[in-house]
């Protein structure tokens, strides 16, 4: 597998504090990586040492297979970013902050006009970026990323202040030049929920380790499905199918049947139904990504 | 690179005030003239035989006090065109060198403070025609007047380009430029070795253009010493 950003050992130190540690990152080519952590994990400090703007403690950092602290220019001019919240310049307009790193890219002047119709800031263009709603910031910032066409886009939190509609035009965005144009894309964010849709690979740091690196398809691996059952006399029940070598579990009055098949789930019932029992409800219950990111973040957490 | 990124400053700096400051200092400065001519314009022509040399003189004492003023007020301008948002990391994120970054900010401050001393040098010059100080314009001393102080101030620029950059609270900065304002307007008293003297373009052997081969020499050193700071530093 070829992999566009690869980092080995990279460590950054803050004083005594470690901001990352010993992250080994591997994004494949034309994915996109979802970049999960809790607030505070290190995901902008990864970002920042990915583009340049700081410089490893420890490790290093291969972009397009090139050695970022050698090649930081040849390197960058192939990679579009957004880090964090949005820059701009207030006192200027929207097209005037595209024109801005437009001259310093050498890009077509046309490029301007493509890239604000594709984030919908067209009609906005001439107006001062200072009285833009964060949305639109947001999206002239990301405007801005797209302006030299790169290969790799790297977007730290770049769905953060916009509205729901916003968030998802975003994701088709992103989406489309991943599938169409085949960009590799790293996205960083809080929340599962926002990526789930667009990640096909996904890290999840957590207090500047990465804990899981895999795709999202792994991670949907680990959502185990069960089979909730309410019935009469949960207690008696659950019992029962105890006693038959069943894993069950007892909660909040209901059975719960673990990692259950079809099979499991038809024999659970005839049991129950042969006793005596009542039964109410069979439902599937399934652990959402979410909850899965948040288990994996939980226990550190709690600590 | 430098020519993207200098038409890259030229843009940000729209409508922040750069060229009216350009302006007003070097007005402001040959203003002061025309007050201090208009009150008592027959006690001034009694002073010297040398009315032009005279007159340059007035309007030099002032020059030093605007020009570091001046410096103080464009490189906190300009800094704060980037801190604003820290624009700083999206313009780092861009394939150019840090080094060119500074060096296009430093080169665009020199660009209108040379042209604030161009200026300087048509405001004494049309105001001293219109006094009719003589037929024998010094065009030498005029120009040596108006372009010596800017060369001599280099080392305060590159020090407040520094300060400006590297601190974000822009209070240091300033407060920094305020002392050295104060300092150039004492320094009749103080050593030869200070920088903020050099505007005033005096020295211990009265040689004017020591203070322009100075001002390149250590202007020169302090730019290198913060662009190497500023390339070293990691972006906030």
């Amino acid at each position: 597998m070829e992999f566009i950003i690869e980092t080995s050992g990279l460590t950054k130190k803050f004083g005594k504090d470690t901001a990352v540690s010993g992250l080994n990152m591997k994004v494949p080519k034309g994915e996109v990586y979802g970049f999960l952590g809790p607030n505070g994990a290190g995901k902008t400090t990864t970002i920042r040492m990915l583009l340049g703007l700081m410089k490893p403690t420890s490790g290093t950092i291969h972009i397009f297979q090139k050695d970022l602290q050698k090649e930081r220019i040849s390197i960058l001019k192939r990679v579009g970013s957004l880090v964090e919240q949005p820059s701009y310049y207030p006192h200027l307009t929207g097209y005037e902050n595209l024109e801005a790193i437009r001259k310093i890219l050498g890009v077509p002047e046309k490029r301007i006009a493509a890239v604000l119709e594709l984030v919908g800031l067209s009609d906005a263009a001439h107006k001062k970026v200072k009285g833009y709603s964060l949305g639109m910031k947001q999206r002239l910032g990301i405007a801005a990323s797209l302006l030299h066409d790169p290969e790799l886009l790297i977007l730290d939190e770049p769905t953060n202040g916009l509205d729901p509609s916003g968030m998802k035009e975003v994701r088709n965005l992103l989406k489309r030049l991943a599938e169409e144009e085949g960009k590799t894309i790293v996205i960083s964010s809080h929340l599962l929920s926002e990526i789930d849709q667009v990640a096909t690979t996904v890290g999840v740091l957590l207090k500047g380790k990465l804990i899981f690196q895999d795709s999202i398809a792994a991670m949907r691996k680990q959502a185990q499905q069960k089979i909730k059952l309410r019935v009469s006399d949960g207690e008696e029940a659950w019992r029962t199918l105890l006693s038959r070598g069943m894993k069950v579990d007892f909660k909040e009055g209901a059975v719960f049947l673990e990692n259950a098949s079809d099979e499991k789930a038809a024999e659970a019932v005839a049991v129950l139904v042969e006793n005596g029992f009542a039964v109410y409800r069979v439902e599937e219950q399934k652990s959402s990504l979410e909850e899965i990111f948040l288990q994996m973040t939980k226990g550190e957490r709690d600590k | 690179m430098m020519g993207p990124l200098l038409r890259t400053e030229f843009l940000k700096i729209k409508r922040k005030g750069f060229w009216l400051l350009t302006f007003l200092g070097p007005f402001g400065v040959v203003a002061l003239q025309m007050v201090n001519y208009g009150v008592r314009k027959d006690y001034l022509f009694q002073q010297s035989d040398d009315r032009w040399a005279y007159y340059l003189h007035n309007v030099h004492d002032f020059t030093p006090l605007a020009l570091v003023l001046g410096i103080v007020i464009l490189t906190s301008l300009m800094a704060s065109i980037e801190n604003e948002t820290n624009a700083w990391k999206q313009l780092m994120s861009l394939p150019v060198s840090k080094y060119s970054v500074y060096l296009s900010k430093f080169t665009v401050l020199s660009f209108f403070l040379l042209a604030a001393s161009f200026l300087l040098m048509v405001f004494t010059l049309l105001y001293g025609i219109f006094l009719d100080l003589g037929p024998d314009i010094p065009y030498a001393d005029l120009a040596r007047y108006s372009f010596y102080p800017f060369f001599a101030s280099l080392p305060v620029l590159a020090l407040q380009l520094w300060a400006a950059v590297i601190f974000r609270n822009q209070g240091i900065p300033v407060a920094l430029g305020v002392f050295g304002v104060i300092l150039t307007y004492s320094s009749y008293s103080l050593p030869d070795w200070l920088i903020w003297k050099w505007p005033t373009l005096m020295n211990g052997w009265n040689e004017p253009v020591l203070n322009v081969l100075w001002g390149l020499l250590a202007g020169c050193a302090l730019y290198v010493f913060g662009m190497i700071d500023f390339a070293r530093r990691d972006v906030k």
